[in-house]
């Protein structure tokens, strides 16, 4: 048995990591509700951005004019892939589980993404370390964009991404990014960003609402449909300045870029809600350790005073 | 009307308003009552919203937000809404 100063050494040390690992998973919930509030908070915008794309589109029923460049489906020969991680680790399986998708992805596609160019990007300064490990053509990275994600932070990724699509540095544009199922559960996703597919986009507006906790009764409360509810009649009243074509544009910019400041706040409350997890556990573990090290700590003492005495027995029968 | 004016962080306006004054693409429009339907591009600007009832010491109270772009939809039935980004 260990001596009882060593022993005691080691319990205070499991305390201190329990309590710093406590504080961590105090934090990262703190931060997972308010990801998640941001989040919820840009519903109204998203479902009234889908909304007006499906009454602008739905009057394009006579294909008088084209629509924009970022809806249409080219001959793809260049990919960019986007993986979404964290900056920080301590975070469970969060980043592993992103890669493995991606990795899942690249080998089941090979033969299909063969004869294409890659191209990738790093949200996150896991993602950038990854990728330059596995030596591949990073085009940029954006890493170090902190926790509370707001509109300002995205733009820079927005932008570059729908830039290069425009100017045909790549056809299509896959993301990697986790999906925030609930508090307890995160699972990777894939996702083909460009071109935009209004099916895809409603997609990210549906799972902004996670499956379970405290905002899942949301569903119910508001309805919602995205199917346009009037009639056809209604919508051709409709004026449209200075003309469809332009507001389509523009409108399918902005919904671009709502969905990846969705995707990306998603990947945030979900690195929350697993660094929470993991520092659950640790702490958990940190204090069943302690209790066992207290326990072995008072039976060396005990036994220590037991030697003790009978020395001090032995010692007084010896002297009599 | 029901004038609804929504951003990506939050809703910044919800309720009856008399007026809403804004700078679009083809020009600076008004919005009163009874506006056809309408779907516009908005340019960065100030967006004014002027409330239905007056209040009891400051009279009409006027709301301003300053805006980089967005989009403004005049719905059938009375109904303003609009998205924008800050």
């Amino acid at each position: 048995m260990d001596s009882p100063q060593n022993i005691k050494k080691r319990l205070k040390s499991v305390k201190n990591i329990k309590q710093i690992t406590k504080a961590m998973e105090l934090v990262s919930a703190v931060k997972m509700r308010k990801s998640q509030q941001i989040a919820l908070d840009s519903r109204p915008y998203a479902f009234l951005a889908l909304d007006l794309l499906a009454t602008v589109s739905s009057l394009n029923q006579s294909s008088r004019w084209q629509f924009p460049e970022l809806f249409k489906i080219r001959k793809i020969n260049k990919v960019l892939f986007v993986l979404v991680s964290s900056d920080k680790g301590l975070a469970g399986a969060f980043n592993s589980s992103v890669f493995k998708k991606f990795e899942q992805h690249m080998q089941r596609d090979k033969e299909k993404y063969q004869s294409e160019e890659k191209f990738f990007v790093a949200v996150g300064e896991k993602s950038a370390s990854y990728l330059s490990k596995k030596a591949v053509n990073i085009v940029k990275k954006f890493v170090q964009s902190g926790d509370h994600t707001t509109p300002t932070q995205v733009e820079p990724l927005a932008d570059f991404i729908v830039e290069g699509y425009l100017e045909k540095k790549w056809d299509r544009v896959v993301i990697f990014s986790t999906h925030f199922r609930s508090a307890l559960k995160q699972e990777p996703h894939v996702r083909r960003i460009l071109p935009i597919d209004f099916n895809h986009i409603k997609e990210t507006v549906q799972e902004i609402i996670p499956e379970r906790g405290k905002f899942a009764d949301l569903i119910k409360e508001h309805d919602i449909s995205f199917v346009p509810k009037n009639s056809q009649a209604a919508r051709k009243e409709y004026l449209i300045e200075p003309s469809p074509e332009k507001v389509l544009l523009k409108l399918a910019k902005h919904l671009f870029f709502m969905q990846i400041y969705h995707l990306i706040l998603e990947a945030n409350a979900s690195e929350h809600s697993a660094r929470r997890l993991a520092m659950k556990t640790a702490s958990d573990n940190a204090s069943d350790l302690a209790s066992a090290l207290n326990l072995q700590y008072n039976k060396s003492r005990q036994s220590a005073i037991t030697k003790e005495i009978i020395e001090i027995i032995a010692g007084a029968e010896a002297l009599s | 009307m029901k004038v609804s004016l929504y951003s990506l962080k939050k809703i910044l306006f919800q309720g009856k308003a008399r007026l809403l004054n804004c700078k679009t693409m083809a020009g600076e429009i008004t919005v009163l009552d009874n506006h056809a339907s309408l779907i516009t591009v908005l340019t960065a600007g100030v967006i004014k919203i002027v409330e239905e009832n007056p209040s009891a010491n400051s009279g009409l109270k006027q709301h301003f937000y300053p805006i980089k772009s967005g989009f403004l939809e005049v719905r059938q039935g009375n109904e303003v809404r609009c998205i924008i980004e800050e």
